[in-house]
């Protein structure tokens, strides 16, 4: 058991290895010149060489690369100069708005996953069946960006009913005091009602549309899991012992359909981390997709060259997490190891 | 962003029987299988768009006229017109031929570039595979869009680039896919009759164990043809893929950003519509296909 995870963590450990080298490649080898991009295109050649100077660009590519790495360990992500501020304060406070719209848009997609998938297997009625399927196929074909500005245009101009895309609260509202910096927990346990409500209804279209890809991926693989396991021999035995329909899918066959579920979380993940880049700045929702997207836009490459290998290194982590976890809860997967 | 990997399930009916009885039946095919069917009218409507759009539709799709600015759908301009008047269906067409020609590049030259990486690694072994391997597992540490946003703010945005970046991420999927296809198939006791009979290495590769990948190849391909189409608007939006101008179908939901919530729809609408058809046929085509030709697939045995 134990030498299988630190097998699978010196295998995660390369990947990031690599991926950091792939990441400095085209970050620090290829681009024109950062220095140049960040004295302005008008300086003088001795103000480029002073600035690379400083920024160590002068040195050979393994002293580069070292730096780089070390940087990034020490938390020295480098100077964000469009904002004005180091890499890592951009990031540490827009991180929780990121992490509070992730959350509701994983809580979305799967409660929604789960009902959709369950109503899809649960008795044989093709047409449900096909119209589960064929959402899904849309859902995954939908630019998370568009769906974004549809929903805004339909739920928010037109009907009216969730707030425009003014971020995380409304101009009128202040936020809640800081315990988690999720605004919608820490307006609850302050008994700020109103704040909570307006809190929630905010994230409400942007989580959607952010849960739109995921909850389609969910439901694809739930109702092809649920299918196989309730083909299962065992499901014919508990159903045979006289156990009803319902009980046999909750208790027996959807904890098995989980499993293979949570192979996927790191696949989950890099839809959130991606959809993030996506959805945010089409909300203006302050957080570190809308600020990758910004940073793109203003050529500050060194923003996005941090977030780039953080995420890298989340995915690896997640993966690593979920190969070892996989092993605790599903002893099949531990039988080759134990020989 | 989903990653590109082939579906894994199948769909009713039994196509394969009716497939086998020939490609002049295609037709018939086509009728049966509705869900197919759909798919592979709208992607074929989006081809003669790109393709022959500039025939019967000779509006200039960077012509600005001021005059004519942001017009709603009509007769004379059917998906209405842009902030500096340019005939929105004239750049959705464009926009079309731009998508599916991307979209066919980067599915061809990765399908190449991962499909002899993946041969090479399963057919030679040892340090070589070692090596293959360990720079896809790099490649994959990436959640897909954000290498392709990587490499792409590295290289220069732009087309080509952001091309580039999005088939850079496609490669490691075809070349784990196929150095396992590969090694299951060497396993099999008709390569061990072949060296048997004295068959050289290469043309054991060349004659007997290519011609097996060629499907998977193709099941992957069709899957990553989606992925393609998906992120390279995903790019365009974010300022990574076309330079302004260019009527691109993410650069154009850029452009009409500003103008969803002042009403004028139809900027951004018409090509995010595009996108969604385009890959939603390439990925129902691409299922359809997995169960026609997958060789360990539930057909197997026929």
């Amino acid at each position: 058991m134990i030498r299988a995870a630190a097998g699978k963590l010196s295998g995660a450990l390369m990947a990031i290895f690599g991926a950091s080298v792939f990441a400095f490649i085209f970050m620090r080898v290829f681009p024109g010149n950062p220095a140049r991009l960040i004295v302005g295109p008008l300086a003088s050649n001795e103000a480029i060489v002073q600035q690379e100077k400083t920024m160590g660009l002068d040195k050979p590519l393994w002293v580069q690369y070292w730096r780089y790495i070390k940087g990034i360990f020490t938390g020295d992500w480098g100077f964000a100069y469009s904002a004005g501020e180091t890499v890592k304060h951009e990031i540490v406070a827009r991180l929780p708005a990121s992490a509070e719209l992730g959350l509701y848009a994983f809580l979305f997609a799967f409660v929604l996953a789960v009902i959709l998938a369950l109503a899809a297997t649960y008795r044989h009625r093709p047409w449900v069946d096909g119209t589960i399927r064929g959402v899904s196929f849309l859902g995954l074909g939908t630019p998370p960006f568009w769906f974004g500005l549809i929903v805004l245009l339909l739920f928010s101009q037109v009907w009216g009913i969730f707030p425009g895309p003014d971020g995380r609260l409304g101009p009128n509202t202040t936020p809640p005091p800081t315990y988690t910096h999720f605004y919608t927990i820490d307006a609850v346990a302050a008994g700020q009602w109103g704040t909570a409500w307006d809190a929630l209804r905010h994230l409400m279209l942007p989580a959607i549309t952010l849960g739109l890809a995921p909850f389609a991926f969910l439901v694809r693989l739930l109702r092809a899991n649920l299918l196989d396991v309730s083909r299962e021999n065992f499901i014919v035995v508990v159903r045979s012992k006289g156990l009803g329909r319902w009980p046999a899918f909750s208790h027996h066959a959807l904890p098995n359909a989980f499993l293979p579920t949570l192979t996927a979380s790191g696949l989950l993940l890099a839809q959130l981390i991606s959809g993030s880049v996506l959805v945010e700045k089409v909300f203006n929702w302050p957080g570190i997709g809308a600020l990758i997207v910004d940073s793109i836009l203003r050529q500050d490459f060194a923003v996005v060259q941090t977030f780039v290998l953080l995420s890298a290194v989340a995915y690896v982590a997640v993966n690593f997490a979920v190969d070892v976890l996989y092993g605790v809860i599903d002893p099949r997967v531990r039988i080759p190891v134990a020989r | 962003m989903e990653a590109p990997v082939g579906r894994a399930e199948g769909w009713g009916g039994d196509p394969l029987v009716r497939a086998r009885r020939g490609a002049g039946r295609a037709f018939v095919f086509l009728a049966r299988d509705r869900a197919l069917g759909i798919a592979v009218t709208a992607l074929a409507l989006l081809v003669c768009l790109g393709l022959l759009g500039p025939l019967f539709w000779p509006n200039d799709p960077l012509g600005i006229d001021v005059g004519s600015s942001l017009l709603p759908p009509s007769s004379a301009h059917p998906m209405g017109t842009d902030s500096v008047g340019r005939d929105v269906f004239a750049r959705f067409n464009e926009g079309a031929r731009i998508s599916l020609t991307v979209g066919s590049v980067v599915v061809i030259v990765g399908a190449l570039f991962g499909g002899v990486i993946g041969i090479v690694a399963g057919a030679t072994g040892g340090w070589l595979d070692g090596l293959l391997m360990r720079t896809m597992d790099a490649i994959l540490a990436f959640p897909p869009l954000i290498l392709a946003m990587a490499v792409t703010v590295g290289l220069g945005s732009g087309l080509r680039t952001a091309g580039l970046g999005i088939m850079l991420t496609t490669i490691p999927y075809y070349a784990r896919l196929l150095r396992s296809e590969v090694l299951r198939i060497r396993s099999l006791p008709f390569i061990e009759a072949a060296h048997a009979l004295g068959a050289r290495r290469m043309r054991i590769m060349a004659r007997h164990i290519v011609p097996h990948v060629v499907s998977t190849l193709l099941i992957q391909a069709a899957a990553v043809f989606g992925y393609a189409i998906l992120t390279l608007a995903a790019l365009g939006f974010v300022g990574l893929g076309a330079r302004v101008p260019t009527p691109e179908w993410g650069t154009m939901i850029t452009d009409g950003l500003q103008f969803f919530l002042t009403g004028q729809w139809w900027i951004g609408v018409f090509p995010g519509l595009g996108v969604l058809i385009a890959v939603t046929a390439a990925s129902v085509i691409a299922d359809r296909a997995r169960d026609i030709l997958d060789p360990r697939g539930r057909y197997a045995h026929v």
